[in-house]
Order: C-alpha cells, then structure tokens, then sequence
C-alpha cells in the first residue's frame, strides 16, 4: 500500500517538484537554488520575511518570473519553458499577494474568466457560491466594491472554478483587519479541503494551522523545513528567520 | 460697468451673435444640428472604437490607425467602383457596400494581425515610446504605398476619389424632409451604421467570452495570464479588430464628400480620433462613445456658428475640438472615464 498523507488519506505523489532554480529580476540575484516539494493533498507553508524571495519562488512556479536555471516538474510535467498560460491550464492558480481581481468587472464575470474551456460553467461556478455564499448575494456587484475580505474570497474563489489540483497563495491575509482574518482563514480551510495548496503566509498562527509542513526561505535560499505539527508560531527555530 | 456691458452689447450686435442665437434656437435648426452632430458622432466613433480597444488592451498608442482607416476607404472604393455600374439600383448599391464592409473588414483585420505579430509583438517589453514610433513609421509606409499605387492608377492622391463617391446611392445622397428639418440620407445612414457599431461592440465586449477575456486583460494581462488565457493570442485579436474596424470606418467615409478616400485621410481621421479618446478617457470604450457624441455635438454646433454667423471663420470648428481636448486635459486628464493607467502587459 503507497504512503498516505496524514491529514486526507490521499497517497503521497509530488505534485510539485521544484529543483534548485535560481530567478532574476534584471540582474538582481533572487533565488539561489530553492528546492521544495508539494505532495497532492497537502498544503506546504512557504514562509519568511519580507524580500526572501517568496513571491518570486511563486511566480517562478507559473513561469511568470521564468528561471534561469533548475527545474520545475508540475505532475511529471517540465513547466520550465512553458507560458504562463499554459502552466494555468494544467491545474496551477494563482492567488497572488494583493488580490487583482478585476475591479471592473462583476463578482460572477471574475469567476466566469477563471472557468476553463469547454467546462460546464454553471457547475464550474457553483463550487465557489457554495463555498463561499457572499460571493452568490453580490455575483452583479463590481468586484472593486467589495470589502478587502469578499475580495479576497473572491480572488479564492477564482482558484476553485479554475479546476486546479495545485494552488499558489500569496499572504491572503495581508492587509485584512484581525476580525476579517479569521473570516479569510476559514475561507483558505475551506479552499484547503478542496485541493493541493502552496501557502505563503507571514502570519504564522495561521500558517502552522492549516499546513501539513513548512518550508522557510532566507536571502534566496531555503535554510529549514519540516513538519507543521513540530513547530509552533512561538519557536525560535521559526522566529530568528522571521522576526524583524 | 455699464459702459462695459453696452460695449459687450455692441460688440455682439454688431458680430450679428444676437442674430445668431435667435436663429440658432429655432426647433428646426437644433434638430438639424443635433441629427448632423449625431452623424460626426458616429463617424469619430467609429474611427476612434478600434484605437481605444488596441490602446485598452495591448497599451498601444496606435498611430497607425488614420491610415489603416484611409486604406479601408480606398479598399472599400475599389469593391464598389468595380461592382457597380451606371445601371445598379440604389438598394444594390447599399447593399454591395455592406458586401464591401464585410471584405474591408476582413482584409484589414489580416493586415492589422500580421502587423501585430510581426512588428508590435517584439516591442511589447520596451518603453511605449518605442511602439509609438513604430507604428509612426508604419503609418508613412503604408501612406506612401497607397500614393504609389493610386498614381499608378491615374488617381490624385491628395484629391478625394470622385468614382468612389459616385458610388453612393441616391437616397443616401438627396436631402430629406423630416418634418420641419431636411437631413441628407447619408447622415442619417451614417447615425444606424454608428449605432450599429457600438452595439456590436458593445456586444462582443459584455456578451462573449473572448469579450470578457479582453476586459479582463485591459485591466490586468498578467493575471488574466495566470488565469489560463492566451493573452499573446488576445492581443492579436484585438489589434485585427480594431484594424478591421478603423476599415469599416474608412469605407463608410469613401462616401462621404466631408471626408472621401484620399491619402491625407489617414491624418484626418487620426486626430479627431485621439480627441475623441483622450476626452472619453484613453482605452475604454465607453468613454470614447461619450466622448464621440461631445466631439461631433460642438463639431456640427461650431460649424452652423461659424457657416451662419462668422462667415470667414470656417476653419474655427476644428478649433473648437482642440479647445474641448485643452479644456479636458486640464479639467480631467486621464479623459471622462479614464483610469490613471491601463493597458500593459
């Protein structure tokens, strides 16, 4: 019988396979070698402070920031070389740090964009009403009116109808008001439940509760990872590469 | 203040504005007005649909679009001048335009895509200044082309092509009586093409799929990008679209003795079409039918003005439009519905 993971019983296959890649902006040196691993069902906290290069390991993942070198294996499949589009229409979303959902757009119309081809729209859309009920009592709304909470579970709600295995969130609860975090951490729960997740998360309460295991980056390079449950947001082993 | 104000008095007598005013408040002479600046309006709209829809998109200042416009005018005389003859009836006549639109429009859209993919496509990470003058350079291309081959042809560049605009069916081109008003059937063809126009548009943008695609992408590419849409392939859609819509544009104008298909049309219908986006707001659609119907509005109020009042003036409507574009620069410079910044990949 194939290893299991712990939290949903799914078997233990890397999804996601990221491999020594090094990413540039310009000629800035970002990343020098990460490594990380994510495993169907799981969901993988990438933590750190401001400038570790988080967000750039997310957008090296969907090519957005493409390495220059190392490997990047989604599902048995190189991304490396590909176009952002098309590691999009293998199961990977992205919920990046400041939202952008389109404000211009309504609440149902941001979910429509997200809805593969040739899926059935209705049932596509239907998850995310029935994850997340607000977004159903506001689908005409213009998304920029909505509080930073409903835009957040409206960027979430985009990665559900997308259909994908894997998904990239970026500090979903940046900026949010304490009383709307814990609204956004039932809601990455609930989003949790439904697929494999990449959280980068500076609020590490939050992190450690909803990953199965965590991976730490500083200047560019991972420097620990583990198991969730063996840490806890007051542990020094976390704190002196997260503190100010 | 007294003597200032018979000054002022005096003066607006004897520039015959008084006069003016009283003729210009007559119900007939502001229906006519209005139903003629109804007919700039839909003209600069339709001019301007496919320069805001490649600036939303792609944040492209396409500068290239006057004369894509002047060679949809051409392109669209050439299907009429060959397919009409002195025995074609009025109604085949509009109805082989429609056939002329239709190829114009196809034609236009394959040019407007090559010239996406082939030339704009490897500026897209480069500062806008340099598509700026790419598509400047391409627009002196295209305009000496044409000159080449219409001399070749024995026609006038610079003159409007008369067997073009010996095309247009009677009724277009006789005057109308509508009650107390008499309009030419051509403006009132040009208000349904106009309006035609911005539904289809406006329907394509808010009911399709690809539609919402190009919205999404006019607000954020990257992320609609990530979203799973070929936005590479997005952008060369809209840039055929919009250069297949500057075509119907231009064959709408070949007919228009204001405007016919010359060379220097390409510099005509660009300038309007910049007012007309700029004041609507660079890159949203909305905004340049708004702006379209202001700028056509005082066009055709400034030209009865200055045709009935200022004789000698009649130049000064033009001047009018870029005293609406100083006004709206200075008031609300990102234009009436416009964003700080759009467009942008």
């Amino acid at each position: 019988m194939a290893p299991t993971n712990r939290r949903r019983g799914w078997p233990e296959v890397a999804l996601l396979d990221v491999d020594d890649i090094e990413s540039y902006y310009g000629e800035s040196h970002i990343l020098e070698g990460v490594s990380l691993s994510v495993e169907r069902g799981e969901v993988v906290a990438l933590m750190g402070r401001n400038g570790v290069g988080k967000t750039t390991t997310l957008r090296s993942i969907l090519q957005l920031t493409p390495p220059r070198s190392g490997s990047v294996r989604y599902d048995g499949t190189e991304l490396v070389g590909l176009r952002t589009h098309e590691v999009a229409e293998m199961g990977v979303g992205w919920i990046p740090e400041d939202r952008r959902i389109f404000s211009q757009l309504t609440v149902e119309e941001n979910l429509r964009v997200s809805v593969p081809d040739g899926s059935d729209v209705a049932d596509a859309l239907s998850v995310a009403f029935e994850t997340f009920p607000i977004l159903d009592e506001r689908r005409e709304q213009a998304a920029g009116t909505l509080s930073g909470g409903q835009q957040q579970m409206l960027a979430l709600g985009r990665g559900l109808v997308g259909d994908n295995d894997l998904l990239l969130v970026d500090e979903p609860s940046e900026g949010l008001a304490p009383q709307i975090v814990a609204d956004v951490a039932d809601a990455l729960a609930a989003t949790a439940s439904e697929t494999t997740m990449l959280l980068v998360e500076q609020n590490l309460p939050l992190a450690l509760d909803l990953a199965d295991r965590f991976y730490v980056l500083d200047n560019g390079r991972v420097v620990d990872d583990g198991d969730a449950d063996a840490v806890s947001a007051d542990d020094e082993r976390l704190r002196r590469y997260l503190s100010a | 203040m007294t003597t200032v104000l018979d000054a002022a008095m005096a003066l607006l007598l004897q520039t015959g504005f008084v006069d003016g005013l009283i003729e210009f408040v007559q119900p007939d002479v502001l229906v006519e007005v209005v139903v003629r600046g109804l007919a700039k309006s839909a003209i600069y709209i339709m001019i301007a649909a496919g320069l805001t829809l490649i600036f939303g998109l792609l944040g492209v200042l396409n500068f290239a679009h006057g004369a894509l416009t002047m060679i949809g005018a051409y392109l669209g005389g050439v299907v009429m001048v060959l397919t009409v003859g002195s025995g074609t009836g009025p109604w085949a006549r509009l109805a082989l335009f429609f056939v002329a639109m239709a190829v114009v429009f196809g034609l236009l859209a394959a040019l407007g895509g090559s010239i996406e993919i082939a030339l704009i496509r490897p500026l897209y990470d480069r500062a806008p200044i340099y598509q700026i003058l790419l598509t400047f350079g391409v627009t002196l291309i295209l305009e000496e082309l044409v000159r080449i081959v219409v001399q070749f042809y024995g026609l006038q560049p610079i003159a409007e092509w008369q067997e073009a605009l010996g095309t247009i069916p009677v009724f277009l081109d006789t005057s109308h009586s509508l009650g107390p008003i008499s309009v030419r059937g051509l403006a009132l063809f040009e208000i349904l093409l106009g309006v035609l126009t911005v539904a289809a548009i406006w329907g394509f943008l808010t009911h399709t799929r690809y539609g919402l695609f190009i919205r999404a992408g006019s607000e954020d590419s990257e992320m609609a990008e990530a979203l799973g849409i070929d936005v590479r392939r997005v952008f060369t859609v809209v840039f055929a679209l919009g250069a297949g819509i500057a075509g119907i544009a231009g064959t709408l104008l070949m007919w228009d003795q204001v405007w016919g298909a010359s060379v220097p049309l390409a510099a005509d219908a660009l300038l309007p079409a910049f007012v007309v986006v700029i004041i609507g707001g660079l890159g949203t659609f909305r905004g340049t039918v708004v702006g379209g119907l202001i700028v056509g509005l005082v066009d055709a109020t400034t030209t009865w003005w200055f045709q009935n009042v200022v004789v000698t003036w009649t130049w000064l409507p033009e001047v009018a439009i870029f005293l609406i574009l100083v006004v709206a620069l200075i008031v609300r410079p990102q234009g009436i519905y416009g964003v700080e910044e759009v467009g942008g990949h």
